[in-house]
């Protein structure tokens, strides 16, 4: 791979990016917030992020593939349990549930 | 008018947490890069230039799998078309008549997961007039941050073991699984969240490359339709 082309990659992609991001401002403006439509989209941008989250979680690429399946899974209900039983920490739920994941994977 | 004073305080919004949840991820993304031949002024353009991570990411992994310009194309479209629905939502509870539509265009570079969440997060507690600079503050922050981790992923990434640099990669998932958490309030949402990620999961062993969209999709419609009835809550 040039470097050249690496650079028309990161252009494209950059203009992929943008293209979500302007075409969505371009069609918010007639949505106002009191609009059964605004409710729709903002259902719809949820359920997208939780099946991102979802993906990333159970179906990685990259460095977390290299971890166990069982690990990111227990370190995820791990967050979730810390979250709600601490008033809803969420720098501890964080720490805690990256901790768990660290030392599930390296240390035992 | 600009206001100075919002723009500072979305910046302050960013410092801390969501630093730390994006800023930690851009870190280990920079040093994947220099592992796959990226050098660190192309490192340094993809997060200036694209700024939305999972894009970027398929961005580079298609680049060294052998990948055409059309499949990068289509590949961080079809990755980053989240982007499109949370823009839709962002603007009306932000927009305000004293900025020019062309500023919004400039905005939109900085909408990502980690400021929508926390705009979503506060937003009803700011002046609307003051919503414009304090997401451009939240946003540019988070953005330039970004940047800098990146960088640092890429220079400095040997002085940091594989182990932690892989524990730095899981915080991400998890900040965003703990902001999604925090709208766990309207019922709609509730079941969207739930199915969204159910339904990826189901979807991903017939349709990859289309799990997270048409799973979203489903759910996000499926919880408008049932609880419809719901009062708003913007």
């Amino acid at each position: 791979m040039t470097a050249n082309f690496i650079y028309f990659s990161i252009f494209l992609a950059s203009v992929a990016t943008y293209c979500c991001r302007a075409f969505g401002i371009f069609s918010a403006k007639n949505v106002s917030v009191d609009s059964a439509i605004f409710q729709w989209i903002k259902c719809i941008s949820v359920g997208i992020i939780s099946a991102v989250i979802a993906k990333i979680i159970l179906f990685p690429a990259g460095l977390l593939a290299e971890t166990s399946f069982s690990s990111r899974l227990f370190s995820t209900g791990v967050a979730v349990a810390i979250y709600f039983l601490f008033k809803k920490n969420v720098l501890l739920s964080i720490f805690v549930s990256t901790m768990t994941f660290f030392f599930i994977n390296f240390y035992i | 008018m600009f206001s100075s004073l919002s723009f500072k305080k979305g910046i302050s919004h960013a410092i801390g947490i969501p630093v730390i949840g994006l800023g930690t991820s851009m870190f280990a993304f920079g040093a994947y890069l220099k592992s796959s031949g990226f050098d660190l002024l192309q490192s340094l353009s993809s997060t200036l230039f694209t700024f939305a991570l999972p894009g970027q990411f398929v961005m580079a992994e298609t680049i060294v799998a052998g990948g055409t310009f059309l499949n990068i194309f289509l590949a961080v479209l079809l990755t980053n078309a989240r982007l499109y629905p949370m823009t839709v939502n962002l603007i009306p509870i932000i927009r305000h008549p004293n900025y020019p539509k062309w500023k919004y265009y400039c905005l939109a570079h900085v909408i990502a997961v980690t400021a929508w969440f926390n705009m979503l997060a506060v937003h009803k507690k700011l002046p609307q007039e003051d919503k414009f600079d304090y997401f451009l503050g939240l946003g540019g922050f988070l953005w330039m941050s970004s940047v800098v981790c990146t960088v640092l992923g890429y220079l400095i990434s040997h002085l940091v073991s594989h182990e932690i640099l892989v524990g730095f990669v899981f915080i991400n998932p998890i900040y965003f699984l703990i902001m999604t958490l925090s709208n766990l309030i309207e019922k709609k949402l509730i079941f969207s969240i739930i199915t969204g990620a159910i339904l990826s999961v189901i979807l991903f062993h017939y349709i990859p490359d289309w799990s997270v969209l048409i799973g979203g999709l489903v759910a996000g419609t499926l919880g408008f339709i049932i609880f419809r009835k719901e009062t708003y809550d913007s």
